[in-house]
């Protein structure tokens, strides 16, 4: 049997060898690359067509160009000199890499690239002989500068009477290429120009349903569009439309009437030939594609998983720094139930309602938004500074409530507050609700995307998913309200629960100090004035108020305790903010590593200049970021990785709303920050860095990044 | 990067089609039959110049990099000396630019450029040096050679490549349309430039 094998083994290498000297080639190294000719078979017949291909391995960092080089560049070229009778075809090219070169674009390849072609022989040719087919093969080899290399090249190949099947060495490659070129599918492609430039759209079959992220248009003739401007796109309901950015040609006194090239939608290339005329309407009104998840853990997220790491996602979430105060509430509230089993689960169920109903709402404000064209994402209301101020101004009253400044009295359930008071179920569900308005900055892990899938989806799945993260989110609450077990180790009411009312006030405290610092990054030292004075007068407020409930019947100061808490909150929703100069953004607060606000622009210079970059996606009123920055940006680890590695540092700040950073954290799958990005030097796909991050794990991730390439 | 060869071409397909859709236009978009954007450079004697101070004269703009094969190929064979020549010869102003940054190909300070313009027996106006791309970026210069024609008016009459053979091959020059020379003919007779715009070609040029 062994031996057998062995035999099996034996033959099976030694096959390919003696094969192998029935088609010859040689591979020519013309100084940055071999080139040689391959064939998808060993032989060929009289008359027979077969698949051959010009073969180039090009060295580490060397490009070689499509057949529209792109800004710059030229297109590899073939001559052949074959005998009398035998034909070869054009080049099937390969799809081209957009690359980038400062503020140009090419098109090309790097790498291995096979471009095959046909190679017919004549009918007459006679079986028995062998053919040596030469061609010269001119190349532009580039890197940072260009070299034009040529090569002349041979390929030998037997006649035979039998027509030749695929075999050998290159006949799955030469197949694999044939399958990767562009396809042509029954696809309707128009453009026009006008005032907002140059609209390509495109319909079909084809085109329905898919995600359209990424969708690009490579053009066949260099001079009809800019290449290296972004190519914005709308989705519709058949198809797709590009907004492309018209060059040269535009310009003549014949403008191109027909303009055909590759288009990229998905992972797919379709050869299309648009007609200058009116767009069909199916190719819009759909907005633009969102989040592809790409990259790290958000790569080809299903629904299940999605909702998975949702559920997931809230159950971190309750451990969250931000989530802290919300914890200290529901322990709180939970306390003062914990032997009333039934006003327990009651308790429990309404705080599950709450939370569901918030989320849900959060999603459906998100969707609407994002359907508008706005570029939103989680935590997006926190870029309000009004919603700040307000949020700032509620968690004070709630940090005053558990001082025991004031009571919560029935009449004021609703404010969402009563929690330790009263078993009102109104207040349970409030307490839900606002659980989730202040857990809005964070992103717990496993969160980001899930989220990041939820918002590229139909808005059933987008529901599905935030209500997964809901019904993770209210969990443990629920299960320990659901619990009698779990609820009977829970000490009996007692003065304790005054005590850790007490304590928990800290927290809130807190987190309303956070919020007003948040705001004054917002917004700057004006803002601060402003929030502040109305914190010292809903203080007051509350103060009056808690003197009413000591007293009987202290209705004037009741009245007044309102009046006082109206103003404070009016205070600082109108008038409007100045938003101050940017340069005032989340940077100046800490001292930290220097580093360079984030630009598209900026990231694209560098990575054609080969340096590798770190890119930090933050925001002042993420709490997630701000720790991560404190414990494993800020420490002296990664500012001397950064240093030895020659690592560019840039910060996008999302404190404010910011479409670009919106985008670009779309792209990666994500809805919202911290997004951690590590280029190296070779220009590979971005390392994503987890969310929570350590010293450790962001050195480790520089120092790879500088190593590669 | 573990991955093997051949997986790894898709992700860095995807990746450089994302960097290269957030690499938004650096380069502005001059329009033929608009006023070419002005500017002010030193040129390789020390002496600054302007296009403004052209006006009344048509103005031929050449992008160029000495160690470019493209350039070469003009330059090797003579072709853009005797087109700077004859231009010259007509009261045409040749201003030849250098974009290159500082340690990329092409760079020249004024001395080197000097050098360079008696050794290849260059006939240009001047040799302007443009070490930050500025020059190069507001007339989105891409190649080397990158050709615009600048009319006695101000006015862009052409742009684009020198003529229509995209090849570093000398044997090319022969049966080459060259559009500059189509350029400064048609001005020269009177009429519109018959072909304004027409495809660069070359290396890029090295911001």
């Amino acid at each position: 049997m062994m031996r057998r094998l062995a035999g099996f083994l034996l033959a099976a290498l030694v096959l390919p060898l003696s094969l192998a000297g029935a088609a010859q080639a040689e591979p020519v190294d013309t100084g940055h690359l071999k080139a040689e000719l391959i064939a998808q078979t060993q032989a060929i017949a009289p008359g027979q067509t077969i698949q051959v291909a010009l073969r180039q391995e090009i060295d580490k960092g060397w490009h070689t160009y499509w057949r529209n080089p792109g800004d710059s560049g030229e297109a590899t070229k073939i001559g052949w000199t074959l005998p009398t009778g035998w034909q070869a075809g054009e080049f099937v090219w390969q799809p081209p890499e957009p690359q980038p070169a400062g503020p140009l674009v090419n098109y090309g390849y790097s790498g291995e690239v096979i471009l095959p072609m046909t190679l017919t022989a004549p009918a007459d040719a006679t079986p028995g002989q062998s053919v040596t087919l030469r061609a010269a093969a001119a190349f532009l080899v580039c890197e940072e500068i260009c070299i034009p290399e040529d090569a002349l090249l041979e390929l030998t190949l037997p006649v035979q009477g039998e027509p030749a099947r695929p075999a050998g060495r290159w006949a799955q490659p030469i197949a694999q290429a044939l399958e990767a070129a562009p396809r042509t599918a029954d696809l309707t492609a128009a453009f026009q120009t006008g005032e907002d430039g140059l609209k390509l759209a495109v319909t079909g079959d084809a085109l329905a349903g898919a995600d359209m992220a990424e969708s690009y248009f490579f053009p066949f003739d260099g001079a009809v569009i800019d290449h290296a401007a972004p190519q914005a796109i709308e989705r519709g309901p058949q198809g797709l439309t590009l907004s492309l950015t018209p060059s040269y040609a535009f310009q003549g006194p014949e403008p191109p009437q027909v303009m055909a090239g590759v288009l990229k939608v998905d992972d797919a290339y379709y050869e299309i030939e648009a007609q200058a005329g009116p767009l069909p309407a199916e190719a819009a009104g759909l907005g633009p594609p969102m989040a592809r998840a790409s990259g790290g853990d958000g790569t080809g997220l299903g629904l299940p998983l999605a909702v998975v790491f949702a559920v997931l996602g809230g159950l971190i979430l309750n451990l969250m720094p931000c989530v802290f105060p919300i914890l200290a509430m529901k322990a709180a509230s939970l306390a003062g139930h914990a032997h009333e089993q039934s006003a327990a689960r009651r308790q429990g169920l309404a705080f599950l309602v709450g939370v569901l109903a918030t989320f849900l709402a959060l999603a459906l404000v998100l969707i609407v938004a994002q359907a508008a064209g706005a570029a939103v994402g989680w935590g997006f209301q926190l870029q309000s500074p009004p919603v700040v101020a307000a949020l700032c101004l509620l968690m004070l009253a709630v940090a005053l409530n558990l001082s025991g400044v004031f009571e919560i009295g029935t009449s004021l359930q609703g404010v969402g507050t009563g929690l330790a008071s009263r078993g009102g179920l109104a207040g349970a569900f409030f307490t839900g609700v606002l659980a989730v308005v202040v857990a809005a900055p964070c992103t717990a892990p496993f969160m980001a995307p899930a989220l990041g899938w939820a918002l590229t989806q139909s808005a059933p799945a987008a529901l599905l998913v935030f209500a997964a993260l809901g019904l993770g989110f209210a969990a443990p609450f629920v299960v320990v309200a659901f619990a009698p077990g779990l609820l009977s180790r829970l000490p009996r009411p007692g003065p304790w629960m005054d005590h850790l009312r007490k304590v928990l006030a800290f927290p809130m405290y807190g987190a309303a100090a956070w919020l007003l610092w948040v705001l004054t990054l917002q917004v700057g030292p004006m803002g601060m004035a402003r929030l502040l004075a109305a914190a010292v007068v809903l203080a007051l407020a509350a103060w009056l108020y808690g003197l009413s409930q000591a007293r009987a019947g202290g209705v004037a100061l009741k009245g007044g305790a309102a009046v006082l808490a109206v103003a404070a909150l009016a205070a600082v929703l109108i008038p409007a903010y100045q938003t101050p100069e940017p340069a005032g953004a989340a940077s100046g607060a800490v001292a930290e590593l220097p580093y360079e606000p984030y630009s598209a622009e900026r990231l694209a210079e560098l990575r054609a200049q080969g340096a590798p970059v770190f890119v930090n996606f933050t925001a002042a009123w993420c709490v997630t970021c701000q720790v991560n920055e404190q414990v494993a940006l800020a420490r002296q680890g990664v500012a001397d990785a950064l240093a030895d590695t020659g690592t560019v540092y840039l910060k996008g700040d999302w404190t404010r709303k910011d479409e670009v950073i919106a985008a670009e954290l779309a792209r990666h799958g994500r809805a919202g920050v911290p997004l951690y990005l590590v280029y190296d030097r070779a220009g590979a796909a971005p390392v994503i860095l987890p969310q929570i991050l350590t010293e450790g794990v962001v050195v480790r991730a520089l120092e790879a990044a500088a190593s590669a390439g | 990067m573990t991955t093997s060869k051949l997986s790894r071409r898709p992700v860095l397909l995807g990746l450089t089609a994302a960097a290269a859709m957030i690499a938004a236009p650096a380069l502005a978009a001059p329009a033929i039959g608009k006023p070419a954007p002005a500017f002010t450079a030193i040129d390789s004697t020390g002496k600054s110049r302007s296009l403004s101070e052209f006006k009344g004269k048509t103005v031929v703009l050449e992008w160029t990099n000495e160690g470019c094969p493209y350039v070469q190929k003009h330059y090797n064979a003579g072709a853009m000396q005797g087109l700077q020549k004859s231009a010259t010869g007509d009261g045409v102003v040749w201003l030849t630019l250098i974009s290159s940054a500082p340690g990329k190909q092409g760079h020249k300070t004024a001395a080197e450029a000097n050098d360079w313009k008696a050794e290849s027996g260059a006939a240009p106006t001047a040799i302007l040096l443009d070490p930050k791309g500025q020059v190069g970026r507001a007339y989105g210069a891409r190649t080397t050679p990158h050709m615009y024609v600048v009319n006695p008016a101000g006015t862009l009459v052409y742009m684009g490549g020198i003529d229509d053979k995209n090849s570093a091959d000398a044997a090319t020059l022969k049966g080459a349309k060259n559009y500059v020379v189509a350029a400064l003919g048609d001005m020269k007779a009177g009429r519109a430039v018959a072909q304004p715009v027409s495809a660069p070609y070359g290396c890029s040029v090295k911001y």
